[in-house]
């Protein structure tokens, strides 16, 4: 046995060595240089919690992160929504079924900031026409309100993410068993009985996968708030991680920036953490 | 258990041709590091130069193998990194991983500040002699002169002069504020004879063009044209707001709409370019994005209105954007060399013709009378700045990401209706005091 455990830990050296060399050695010396005043070449003094205290005090900080808050839920709720629609569609048994798979999946093969250049175009350009042909006042002036902001990057982050949850999802659809469906269908239940008592709670680690993806994802969106509207207008659609690569790079406060970025990963293991443990709770076990 | 023991024979072997081949790897890198090091130890000394400017990449290094040719014992090694912040960024990594440059880009009075323990002074050389007044102000500590500017940038308001003549609007009479409101409301009235959308494209999106430019033309007054005094600021009084707001207003009404969600691609390449609009709030930096829609309209039609401020009619805003450094840490040696380069490059004939026809610049040197200034804006600015009929650029001595983040921001919530002029001053003001305390 002992020999097997050092086979275990010897196979295990490169990846923790570079798990550690890339992402746990940075992450301390990055909670460390929060407590200073770091700049990104000297740090002269310890602060201690100071960078922490002043930044609850920011409103700049605290709107970005209600404005982050918004825009998951949102997103999270549609994407699940869409992303299991879609996986339902494809695994009908309809001809042009590979077909729509790749189709729904390719937007996700568009990089974050080329499809934000995109959809800004749409946002400003195609809507203005057709607002413009339809008279449909609403249409106008996308992107230029806090509020169209905000659901020109819900839309574009659907738009995008859709098709990779609804791939997690086909995988899991495609594993429930055909003859529990039938079975059902021989007892008299009606379609949405059979997906409300069976395909829904056998379904579930999906759910827990895809909710788990989608949240910490769009927690975390940064280039495709970048390229779309860029924070505007007057820094109101801008998202936790864009106020702090901008803390970083253009107000130049390095270390203040860090402590952000601390508090912010705090928040996002919380709630994705939170979340794993109730999902996975409710799976049930085939 | 024998499957066991032959799992952790294959890990054993894998393990152990692992590490055979890191130490293999390790080897061939020290020899290889070795080679390279004789290599540049012979007489040769090695120059490695960082530096922002993504656009004349290619033409710059092409300067460079044009002086190692004629000094074959100095290297010079060019790394670009794309503009504005990614700069800053690297440049900071490349100082605390030790990897220092020789050669690198500074900014505005705040990075040299921030660098100034690594900059050599510049003092003796041949370029700073011949520097154009006023452009060494920011990087004056004491006695001595820590940068060389890059070239010289000036906006104001471009305007398509086809538009203007089919008008019957003669841009030469145009001076004060009022003759600019007359002339846009000329321009409204004949919108579509002149098959225009809007007099102006107003990119309310872009922080820098109102909190940078817009706002410097009107600030540049209050600290004397002085960049080192607005960095010694500790307050901003918006002397001039007034004027500021009706600039402001007048543009943004007139503008194609709606301005906060135009950006400086659609002003200067969609509506500019393609003649939607009359004029635009820029500089000479979009000539060459200009000619990569139309050539012959950047090349003819395209003409520059100053920015209408009181006291200054028929001036604009002049500065240098970025300033050569060298580090002063790189050994004696190394320095001088660096030296060598910046000064060949702004005053040896060479030089001289490349930064004008390749690099199209706006020198900010003297001796460049016989030399041709390649585009029409810059010509222009030139002619200007030549006369002196400059604004000082003031923006690059606010506090930090304060033209953009407080100002910009504040002139946006302006734009969008959700608070006053006064707000916007307040709010300004209170952050530049705030940064400052």
């Amino acid at each position: 046995m002992k020999n097997r455990s050092l086979a275990f830990w010897l196979f295990l050296t490169p990846v923790i060595l570079g798990l550690g060399i890339v992402v746990v050695i940075p992450f301390i010396y990055g909670f460390i240089y929060s407590f200073t005043n770091w700049n990104g070449l000297t740090a002269t003094e310890f602060l201690g919690f100071q960078n922490y205290i002043n930044l609850f005090q920011e409103d700049e900080f605290m709107q970005s992160i209600w404005f982050t808050i918004k825009f998951a839920v949102v997103t999270v709720l549609l994407l699940n929504v869409f992303g299991m629609a879609l996986a339902l569609i494809v695994t009908r048994n309809i001809k042009s079924n590979n077909l729509l798979r790749t189709v729904f999946f390719m937007p996700n093969l568009i990089g974050g900031l080329i499809l934000g250049f995109i959809w800004q175009f749409i946002f400003i350009s195609v809507f203005g026409d057709i607002a413009n042909l339809t008279g449909i006042e609403g249409l106008n002036g996308w992107l230029s309100t806090t509020n169209t902001g905000f659901w020109g990057l819900v839309i574009l982050t659907a738009w995008q993410m859709a098709g990779y949850i609804m791939i997690i999802y086909i995988a899991y659809l495609e594993n429930i068993p055909k003859d529990l469906i039938e079975a059902a269908k021989i007892d008299g239940a009606s379609s949405f009985q059979r997906f409300k008592n069976i395909t829904f709670p056998l379904v579930a680690p999906a759910f827990t996968i895809s909710m788990f993806l989608t949240l910490s994802m769009s927690f975390k969106i940064y280039d495709q708030n970048l390229s779309l509207t860029n924070g505007g207008p007057f820094n109101s659609t801008q998202m936790v991680s864009m106020e702090i690569v901008r803390t970083a790079f253009s107000d130049n406060q390095m270390a203040y920036a860090q402590a952000k970025a601390v508090i912010f990963f705090l928040i996002v293991a919380v709630v994705a953490l939170t979340q794993v443990y109730y999902n996975k709770k409710r799976e049930v076990e085939m | 258990m024998k499957g066991k023991k032959f799992y952790s024979g294959i890990a054993t072997a894998l393990l152990a041709s692992s590490i055979a081949l890191t130490g293999c790897s390790f080897s061939s890198g020290d020899s290889g590091g070795d080679s390279e090091g004789e290599e540049a130890s012979g007489d040769a000394v090695t120059v490695d130069v960082f530096q922002f400017k993504v656009e004349f990449k290619d033409q710059f290094e092409e300067l460079v193998s044009m002086y190692e040719e004629e000094n074959p014992d100095v290297n010079i090694n060019v790394k670009t990194v794309g503009g504005g912040n990614d700069y800053g960024a690297s440049l900071k990594t490349s100082f605390s991983s030790g990897e220092e440059p020789d050669i690198f880009n500074v900014g505005g009075p705040t990075s040299v500040d921030e660098y100034e323990k690594y900059l050599a002074d510049l003092s003796d050389t041949e370029a700073a002699g011949a520097a154009l007044e006023g452009t060494l102000t920011s990087v004056k500590r004491d006695d001595q002169i820590l940068g060389l500017p890059f070239n010289q940038e000036g906006y104001g308001l471009l305007y398509n002069k086809k538009v203007f003549e089919e008008a019957g609007i003669n841009p030469d009479e145009i001076k004060t504020m009022d003759d600019l409101e007359g002339a846009v409301e000329t321009l409204n009235s004949k919108k579509d004879e002149l098959g225009i959308k809007a007099p102006f494209a107003f990119p309310a999106k872009e922080k820098w063009v109102m909190g940078n430019h817009l706002a410097n033309a009107y600030l540049a007054d209050e600290f004397n044209h002085d960049v080192m005094e607005a960095y010694e600021a500790d307050t901003v009084e918006f002397a001039m707001g007034d004027q500021m707001k009706r600039f402001t207003d007048l543009q943004n009404d007139n503008s194609i709409q709606p301005t906060l969600s135009l950006d400086y691609s659609q002003q200067v390449e969609e509506h500019f370019s393609l003649g939607n609009v009359a004029m635009i709030q820029q500089g000479n930096w979009v000539y060459n994005t200009i000619a990569s829609m139309d050539e012959e309209f950047a090349q003819n039609n395209v003409g520059l209105l100053p920015i209408p401020v009181e006291g200054y009619e028929g001036s604009i805003p002049v500065g240098v954007p970025n300033y050569w450094v060298v580090n002063k840490e790189s050994g004696e040696e190394v320095v001088q060399a660096s030296k060598d380069f910046l000064d060949w490059m702004y005053t040896s004939d060479t030089g001289k013709k490349f930064v004008t026809e390749e690099f199209k610049f706006i020198p900010a040197y003297e001796g460049y009378e016989d030399q041709e200034i390649a585009d029409p804006i810059s010509q222009e600015i030139y002619n200007y700045a030549k006369e002196g009929n400059t604004l000082g650029w003031v923006f690059l001595g606010a506090p930090t990401a304060w033209t953009e983040d407080a100002l910009g921001v504040a002139m946006q919530e302006y734009i969008a209706g959700d608070i006053t002029w006064e707000e916007v001053e307040q709010q300004a003001t209170k952050a530049w005091e705030d940064a400052r305390q």
